[in-house]
């Protein structure tokens, strides 16, 4: 924990001292998770500020020290997941506008090595982002926290509050969804290059 | 035959591995924001907000629940003496006759009575 259980017992208690320091220990990492998670970095700050606030309002509600964090994640997990929703058609359109985006990109390409690795960082992203809009949000957000944030399976039963069992079953059928994706977008040619060859 | 299920999964396994690589270089390319100067103001700006539309609401709602209690007196107290109308209209006409000529009746003769039932 980032934070002892007396700052939170204080925070529940009213102290707004206490719960910026809350806010201020958790922020990077919060922020960090949903960077992730939403793909989108001029709008975390605003997921954020929203996860903070739900935290503020249901604090009360909070009992043993060991299940803030988990908790906290939960928090996080649902205004993802709002934001994802809302969004959803901003990013279909963004999306086929990406093409465009990536042509007038390329031509600009001319310049400094700086350029070039941020062209590339964002082609990455728009990859991932492209893949991981083939699944629900729940399994997006769940995928991104396996693959991407590196949770173990056991940090994630205490945040969905689910067995084992279920997840592994949940992030396999995720992950078989992006895998097929990435097949029809870039697996299928290497293939046959390799049938080729062979 | 076999040659092309071994290429499948060989293309299978290297998707997979693909797939985390490019993972990886997701987490790697997507960089954590800073936060701005104005990030804990704004929290506390939108945590008033909110303080000031729930404790609207929630006086909307006293209000409401004041005026539905109010409203059901009022409709049962109409009610009731809608029922005694009722009453009224439901007698015979002795009675309601009876009624109305109470106080012009002639006030009852004991003595009369106990002298017509010795004869």
């Amino acid at each position: 924990m980032l934070v002892e259980f007396d700052l939170i017992q204080k925070a529940q208690q009213g102290d707004a001292g206490a719960f910026n320091q809350i806010v201020s220990a958790y922020r990077r990492r919060i922020m960090g998770t949903i960077s992730h998670v939403i793909g989108r970095p001029e709008d975390v700050e605003d997921v954020a500020q929203e996860v903070f606030i739900r935290l503020y309002f249901s604090l009360g509600q909070l009992r043993t020290p060991e299940v803030f964090e988990p908790w906290l994640y939960r928090l996080t997990v649902n205004a993802s997941y709002d934001y994802l929703r809302k969004s959803r058609r901003r990013v279909e359109s963004r999306m086929a506008d990406l093409s465009e985006q990536q042509v007038m990109m390329a031509d600009a390409v001319a310049g400094s090595r700086a350029q070039t690795d941020e062209t590339e960082k964002r082609r990455v992203r728009d990859t991932v982002q492209e893949l991981l809009g083939t699944v629900s949000e729940e399994d997006r957000i769940l995928l991104t926290l396996k693959e991407v944030e590196g949770l173990s399976l056991k940090e994630l039963e205490k945040i969905y509050s689910v067995n084992e069992n279920a997840l592994k079953v949940r992030l396999f059928r995720a992950r078989q969804r992006v895998l097929k994706k990435m097949k029809e977008v870039t697996g299928g040619s290497s293939g046959n290059a390799k049938q080729k060859e062979g | 035959m076999i040659s092309n299920r071994a290429m499948e999964q060989g293309n299978s396994s290297e998707r997979e591995s693909r797939l985390d690589e490019l993972f990886r270089a997701y987490r790697d390319a997507c960089a954590i924001p800073e936060a701005s100067p104005n990030f804990m103001p704004e929290i506390w700006a939108r945590i008033e907000a909110r303080e000031a539309s729930t404790s609207w609401f929630g006086s909307v709602a006293k209000a409401l629940v004041t005026a539905g209690l109010a409203a059901s007196m009022i409709l049962g107290m109409m009610v009731s003496s809608r029922n005694q109308s009722n009453a009224f209209f439901n007698a015979t006409f002795v009675d309601a006759w009876s009624a109305e000529h109470v106080s012009t009746l002639e006030p009852l003769d004991i003595d009369r009575i106990s002298y017509m039932e010795a004869q």
